[in-house]
C-alpha cells in the first residue's frame, strides 16, 4: 500500500516542488494539497494522510498552529514542519507543537525525502541545528528551553492564538467572526481575553506579539541594490 | 517552437517547481539550473538558452545585477523575473535592469507558460498580483 502524503503550503509554485519531489519517490502519494492551515485539518481529517507536511508560515491558520490542532484531533497524525528558519525559538515550539520532523525549506531537496523515509520507520527527522538544540537541553537538563524565551504563548488558548494570527492579518473582528463560523459578539470577547491576558492596548502590540511569536511572518523586502540581499522563497 | 530555458533561482525546491510547469510543455526545454547570478552567468554562456527565467532575491549577486550583466554579454537572450515581490516598484526596476517579463511567484503556475511563450517572442509581459498586463 502506498505511503499517502498531504501537502501544506500557501504557495503553489513550492508545492508542485514538493510533489515532484515526492512522487519520484516509488510507492509514495501525495493524495491532497492544501494552501493554509484551515484547509490542512480538513483536507488532513477527510483524507487521513500518512504524513503531513506543512509550511509554518502559512496565511489564516500558520503552521505551528495547524500541527497542534491536527494532533488534538488525532494524535497519531505525523506531521513535518517546513520552515525558512531554523531559530531555536521556531525549533522549540515545532517540537513543543508536536512535528516528528522539522525541514529547512531551503533544503527540502536534501532532506525532505530523508524525513518522509523516517516518519515512515517510526523515527522522527531534524536538521543537525534542531538535534545541537535537542542535546544541549538534555546535557543541561532541560535548562536550555527555559532560557531567554519570548513571551510565551501557551498564556492564550488556541482559540486566541488563532484569532491573534487572524486580527494580526489585518481583518476586522467581523471578518474573524466570519471566518471561524463565530458570532461578532463571541469574537469580541476573545479580543478583549486576548488583549487583558497579554496587556497589550492596541492591535499594534498584537500585531508585534504576532511576529515575534511567529503566529505570522513577513515578507523583507529585498534590497535590490546590494549584492547580499535575504533570501526568501 | 523549441524554446531553451536556464531556470535561476536559489531555492531548489522553487526550481523543481518551475521545471514541472515548464517541462508540461512539450516543445519547451530546460536546458540547465543556477542558484545564483554569478551561476547563471556561466551556464548562460555554456548551455545558450533562448529564455532565462530569473529570480530577484538571491545570494552573492542578486537577480538585477545578473540581469543587467547577461544583457550586455548576451543581448538576444530574454529575461524573465520571477519574484516574490508583487511591488511594481520592484517590477519597473527589473524592467530597467532589462528583464522583459514579470511574474509573481504566488502565481507563477497560472502565469508563467504565458509570459515564457510571450518573452521568447520577444514580448513584454508583466502580472502583478491584480494581473495588469502591460
Amino acid at each position: 500500500m502506498k505511503l499517502r502524503i498531504l501537502l501544506a503550503d500557501d504557495h503553489e509554485i513550492v508545492r508542485r516542488g514538493l510533489r515532484a519531489l515526492l512522487e519520484k519517490h516509488e510507492g509514495w502519494e501525495v493524495c491532497g494539497e492544501a494552501s493554509d492551515g484551515r484547509e490542512a485539518i480538513e483536507k488532513a481529517l477527510q483524507l487521513k494522510p500518512d504524513v503531513v507536511i506543512v509550511d509554518i508560515g502559512m496565511p489564516s491558520l500558520n503552521g505551528l498552529e495547524t500541527t497542534r490542532q491536527l494532533l488534538q484531533h488525532d494524535s497519531q497524525f505525523k506531521v513535518i514542519v517546513l520552515t525558512i528558519t531554523d531559530s531555536d525559538q521556531v525549533i522549540r515550539e515545532a517540537l513543543d507543537a508536536g512535528a516528528r520532523g522539522f525541514v529547512l525549506k531551503s533544503d527540502a531537496a536534501r532532506d525532505l525525502v530523508s524525513a518522509v523515509e523516517a516518519l515512515q520507520n517510526k523515527r522522527m527527522f531534524f536538521t543537525p541545528r534542531v538535534n545541537d538544540l535537542v542535546l544541549a537541553g538534555f546535557l543541561e537538563k532541560g535548562q536550555t528551553f527555559a532560557r531567554n524565551e519570548a513571551p510565551k504563548l501557551p498564556t492564550l488558548t488556541a482559540r486566541e492564538r488563532e484569532i491573534t494570527q487572524l486580527l494580526a492579518e489585518g481583518n476586522s473582528s467581523k471578518e474573524v467572526a466570519s471566518l471561524l463560523n463565530l458570532s461578532t459578539k463571541t469574537v469580541e470577547t476573545h479580543r478583549s481575553n486576548i488583549m487583558r491576558k497579554l496587556s497589550f492596548h492596541s492591535i499594534r502590540d498584537l500585531v508585534v506579539y504576532a511576529i515575534k511569536n511567529n503566529l505570522i511572518q513577513i515578507d523583507i523586502p529585498a534590497a535590490p541594490k546590494t549584492t547580499n540581499g535575504p533570501t526568501a522563497a | 517552437m523549441t524554446i531553451r530555458i536556464l531556470l535561476v533561482d536559489d531555492h531548489p525546491i522553487v526550481r523543481h517547481g518551475l521545471k514541472t510547469i515548464l517541462e508540461g510543455h512539450s516543445t519547451w526545454e530546460v536546458v540547465g539550473e543556477a542558484s545564483d547570478g554569478a551561476e547563471a552567468l556561466d551556464k548562460a554562456g555554456k548551455l545558450h538558452p533562448d529564455v532565462i527565467v530569473l529570480d530577484v532575491t538571491m545570494p552573492t549577486m542578486n537577480g538585477l545585477e545578473a540581469c543587467r550583466a547577461l544583457r550586455k554579454r548576451f543581448p538576444h537572450l530574454e529575461i524573465l523575473f520571477v519574484t516574490q515581490h508583487d511591488s511594481p516598484q520592484m517590477m519597473r526596476e527589473a524592467l530597467d535592469a532589462g528583464g522583459r517579463g514579470y511574474v509573481v511567484k504566488s502565481n507563477a503556475a497560472r502565469d508563467l507558460l504565458e509570459a515564457v511563450e510571450a518573452v521568447s517572442q520577444h514580448r513584454v509581459f508583466t502580472a502583478l498580483n491584480g494581473r495588469n498586463l502591460a
